[in-house]
């Protein structure tokens, strides 16, 4: 079945436009990103740069593999969780707790992930929420690790004799890893295994007949989404130095998924205008006198899914490059 | 690794001269010129009715009511109320309690449902060196272990409701219990301290059960209750909120009040009452921080409270108006808005208001005591005026009511 | 052993909900590819729809018995030609997608009209006392709860196998490209088996009224449980969905009661998800269900 559900993945545009968009786009990219936290509360930009890598690992799945995960809380908080006990316990430098979350997070999409990507489509998603929703129960359940209901508090972060205690200076430390988490997904997509992804996700019964293993290609990109996932939980866990159940819920996950299809799915960049979307209409919300804020970001998602499916970032996209 | 930190510093400092950066406050002795107070409640979700806006309108009267006691006296008459929604997620309550007290210059924030959130304000208040009082959150570890100077739990925790209910039910006749709580940190919370309360009272826990939370089946539990050896004259149940909802309803589907087993529960919010029906709890009996019938103090700031809202306040409504006349008042006495100087104004001050009766702002923990009370659901025919659904059976002296400062506790 | 009958009993009645909403599930899937992730933002609907009847136009239990479930299926109707139809040609994940955002819009609406708080709602006072079922006594309510799902659950397996209707939605749902093929129109049939999967679900959620708090979130939580219920049976099955429903019912219910003691909310929490992890490695394509539905 040919779907859109993933646009125009690596479809030539026309050259000459691509050779001075792509560069073009990546400065502005860039430069918005040094100075976010001048423009915006320093705090909300922190969160900005936790959900892009977030909505970037799910829009990795959904986009060039075809599989919705809708349980990807799952790694999210289970980066957050292990980030912070590794910060707590063994007091590590910042980046290398989000480094051992991140690995956490990894480690469990493994096992989740061999019996999730037994099933497609629409099984995938209810089967990865489940799980998701297991872990959960379990962090819950594991009070005197997570901190259960209460969540765990005071996570330290650290670097060498750097002060981090203020978030703007600490979005200035994250930005890298950040980036870094951006670089890694952007090189997933483009590189030969990518490139098989993509053709599995388009017709499966071809990608088996020439011999590639699509169980284990869609496992390998599960489990790297769910590192992607990580970093960004991880970063989420020193942003906010708290990490509480709410990172494990099935509405997290839902969020994500929000954001990816408001964005525009298979693009990655629709995935950070989705998540900074999201984030700034959540806080603005937050503060005005609207008691539905569900209402809001439902209907919007409802409209994108019926009349724009290339999101935000697709739709702008295309108007361009029909010009 | 001293290599990165001080190019770190280097870009920090260029963006900084940019035009970035954090803030300094001015040097008045009010920062800003004037006083502000934030309101962060749950306002779209499970506690916006408990609380939620009309607490804004609570802090709102409060400040009415200083303004008009002082007059020309008032140390400023520039006093603003900004609020924001939590929706009860922690990181939300983060960014805004730190956007609050940094972009808003807010002196001091309140309310705070949900403990994970709760205990996460309390952190930016401590970082920020900003005030902080808690109503609606339940955990002792705000007065325990996470306490801090800038600190202060006003209202109820899980502790005083607990020990309220099981000491004084267990010593007007209820000996033997079954305690089924929700398997999370409030639920376990409360169990620890219910059963204690009841042993050290005299009584016997027959048999305890942590639920799945949220659930919405309790019959397991209430099929049990009747064939536990000895049969449990009370099931004290620890749920909250909706799952308070399907356990009662369910109580009172097996018929356990007829088989001789009474309900007691945890916490529970006028609110509760109200939704589940007067009828369903006959009987019932909780511990209550306030209660607006009581007498005709409270009676009366509960009907200028309903001519603003339409409705009768629950006692998060009334500790929101208490805990900012007390803020009020100590800034006034301290003629600043300075954190420390408040703080010094505030501990260990005895203060008697329409919430607070025999109240006291204990120095060593901050926890604010003053008289609970053990309230019991009305029979039905007994209910003469909407919302006045409980009477109080006793009133718990504020000496007896909370713990004894925690040893975990270092300001 | 009473005890134990007991408690059984008791699980087949919680498991009741979970089976009208998996075979609601299960129909709409079973022609229209669709899971309806808005399967418990409709029960809660149906629970809302009681609670309104009866405050607002003093309707009994009974009427809402009839009248919200036939209300719903309409709703369901619209739903279907307003938006679900839209998107029936594309990746069926587009649908999942789709009622996801219903189910945030659906729990909002209801929230700003209604509250937070649960609203009351008392148990009919004709099945308000107890039945002698010989080894013991059980609320009358409950007893109905469960003969009532127990009927709806074989009408719709007699409807299935007895009617020509039946015969295409059955040979649609396992057989859907050779149902086709003998030159069946199956379209038609989408809209109304739509509606009538929307109206089981009501059904639930007046059932669910007397005995559950009403409140906008009440199958918010519960809708992952019954998705855990669909894919332990086989999405494609109607007659696995069904009894996954009340096995698990049983099980949650035996495991509140009989598992060692500090184990036990975790494992009645978590086992219909351990479940579907033991079923997805031993038959991927759930108990009942076929591996080409996949």
């Amino acid at each position: 079945m040919t779907t859109d559900v993933l646009p125009e993945v690596g479809r030539p545009a026309r050259a000459r436009a691509k050779r001075f968009a792509r560069p073009a786009l990546l400065a502005a990219g860039l430069i918005v990103a040094v100075w976010l936290p001048n423009g915006i509360y320093t705090g909300l930009a922190v969160d900005l740069l936790c959900w892009a890598l977030f909505a970037v690992s799910v829009d990795l799945l959904l986009g060039y593999a075809g599989l919705l995960s809708f349980g990807h809380a799952a790694y999210w908080g289970s980066s957050a969780y292990a980030t912070g006990l590794l910060a707590v316990h063994l007091g590590l430098p910042f980046p290398l707790a989000v480094l051992g979350g991140a690995l956490t997070a990894a480690l469990i999409a493994i096992p989740v992930g061999f019996l999730a990507v037994k099933r497609v489509g629409i099984y995938f998603a209810m089967v990865t929420l489940a799980f998701a929703q297991m872990i959960y129960f379990i962090a819950n359940e594991w009070r005197s690790v997570t901190g259960g209901e209460n969540g765990m508090q005071s996570v330290p972060r650290t670097l060498g004799s750097a002060d981090l205690s203020d978030n703007y200076y600490f979005y200035y430390a994250a930005l890298p890893i950040v980036l870094g988490g951006l670089w890694l997904a952007w090189r997933i997509v483009h590189s030969p295994f990518g490139r098989v992804l993509v053709a599995i996700r388009d017709n499966p019964a071809r990608a088996r007949a020439l011999g590639y293993p699509v169980h284990r290609y869609k496992l390998a990109a599960f489990v790297l989404s769910a590192f992607v996932a990580g970093l960004g939980g991880g970063l989420f866990a020193l942003a906010h130095q708290f990490v509480s159940l709410d990172t494990l819920h099935w509405t997290t996950s839902g969020k994500a998924v929000i954001m990816v299809v408001l964005g525009g799915i298979g693009t990655l960049w629709g995935a950070l205008f989705g998540s900074s979307f999201v984030v700034v209409l959540e806080d603005s919300l937050s503060q005005a006198d609207f008691a539905s804020p569900g209402l809001l970001t439902g209907g919007i998602f409802v409209l994108a899914v019926l009349l724009f499916r290339r999101g935000l970032w697709g739709s702008v996209a295309a108007f361009f490059r029909r010009r | 690794m001293k290599r990165f930190a001080t190019a770190l510093g280097a870009v920090a400092l260029l963006v900084t001269a940019c035009g970035g950066g954090p803030q300094s406050g001015g040097d008045s002795k009010l920062t800003g010129g004037k006083i502000v107070l934030g309101v962060l409640n749950d306002q779209s979700a499970g506690y916006s009715a408990l609380s939620g806006k009309n607490s804004v309108e609570a802090v709102k009267m409060a400040i009415e009511d200083f303004k008009a006691k002082y007059g020309d006296k008032a140390v400023t008459s520039d006093i603003e109320v900004v609020d924001a929604d939590h929706q009860n997620k922690p990181d939300v309550a983060n960014t805004k309690a730190a956007e609050f007290y940094d972009r808003d210059g807010v002196d001091a924030i309140l309310d705070v449902p949900t403990s994970s959130a709760a205990l996460k304000v309390a952190d930016v208040a401590k970082a920020k060196k900003k005030l902080y009082f808690n109503i609606t959150a339940a955990t002792t570890d705000l007065t325990g272990k996470s306490c801090n100077k800038y600190t202060f739990h006003y209202a109820y925790d899980t502790y005083m409701l607990a020990n309220g209910t099981g000491k004084n039910a267990t010593e007007n006749g209820a000996k033997n219990w079954y305690i089924v709580y929700p398997n999370y940190a409030f639920g376990q919370d409360m169990e620890r301290s219910f059963k204690a309360a009841v042993e050290k009272a005299g009584g016997h826990v027959v048999g305890e059960d942590a639920a799945p939370f949220p659930s919405d089946n309790f019959s397991t539990y209430l099929l049990k209750a009747p064939t536990l050896n000895p049969k449990p004259d009370v099931i004290g149940t620890m749920q909250a909120g909706s799952d308070l909802v399907n356990l009662v309803k369910q109580y009172n589907e097996f018929k356990l009040r007829d088989k001789g087993v009474g309900l007691s529960v945890g916490l529970m919010f006028l609110t509760d009452i109200h939704s589940l029906t007067p009828a369903a709890l006959a009987g019932t009996t909780y511990t209550d921080a306030w209660y607006w019938n009581f007498d005709a103090k409270n009676r009366e700031w509960a009907d200028k409270f309903k001519a603003r809202t339409g409705s009768r306040p629950t006692f998060a409504h009334a500790a929101n108006y208490s805990a900012a006349t007390q803020y009020l008042e100590a800034v006034q006495a301290a003629g600043t808005d300075d954190a420390d100087k408040v703080v010094a104004q505030l501990e260990g001050k005895k203060v008697d208001d329409f919430f607070l009766r025999n109240g006291e702002i204990r120095k060593a923990d901050h926890r604010v005591l003053h008289d609970a009370y053990l309230a019991q659901v009305k029979q039905p025919d007994e209910v003469k005026e909407d919302w006045d659904y409980v009477k109080i059976l006793k009133t718990i002296p504020a000496a007896e009511a909370f713990r004894a400062p925690s040893p975990d506790c270092q300001l | 052993m009473t005890n134990f009958l007991e408690q059984t009993f008791n699980g087949l009645v919680s498991g009741s909900f979970l089976a009208l909403l998996a075979l609601g599930l299960a129909v709409i899937f079973g022609l229209l590819r669709v899971v309806n992730f808005a399967h418990g933002a409709i029960y809660m609907l149906g629970a809302f729809g009681a609670y309104v009847l009866a405050d607002e136009l003093g309707l009994s239990f009974w009427a809402a018995l009839i009248a919200v479930p036939l209300g719903l299926a309409v709703v369901g109707v619209v739903l279907e030609r307003a938006f679900i139809h839209r998107l029936t040609r594309l990746d069926p994940l587009y649908n999942f997608l789709l009622t996801f955002g219903l189910t945030l819009i659906l729990q909002d609406l209801v929230k700003a009209r209604y509250g937070v708080q649960s609203s009351p709602y008392a148990v009919p006072s004709a099945l308000s006392g107890s039945v002698d079922l010989g080894l013991f006594e059980f609320p009358a309510y409950r007893v109905f709860v469960l003969a009532m799902s127990v009927a709806i659950c074989v009408g719709v397996w007699a409807l299935l196998t007895r009617t020509r209707i039946g015969m295409v939605v059955r040979a649609a749902t396992e057989r859907p490209e050779l149902t086709r093929a003998f030159g069946i129109d199956v379209g038609r049939w989408i809209t109304p088996v739509f509606g009538f999967g929307v109206a089981l679900a009501g059904l639930a959620g007046v059932l669910a009224a007397p005995m559950r708090a009403v409140h906008p979130l009440m199958g918010a939580d519960l809708i992952i449980v019954v998705f855990a219920v669909v894919v332990i049976g086989g999405l494609g099955s109607i007659f696995g969905s069904v009894a996954v429903g009340f096995v698990i019912g049983v099980l949650q219910v035996w495991a509140e009661a009989y598992a060692p003691e500090s184990w036990r909310a975790l494992i009645a929490q978590t086992l219909p998800f351990l479940l579907m992890a033991v079923v997805l490695l031993w038959r991927p394509a759930g108990l009942f269900g076929r591996e080409e539905t996949a």
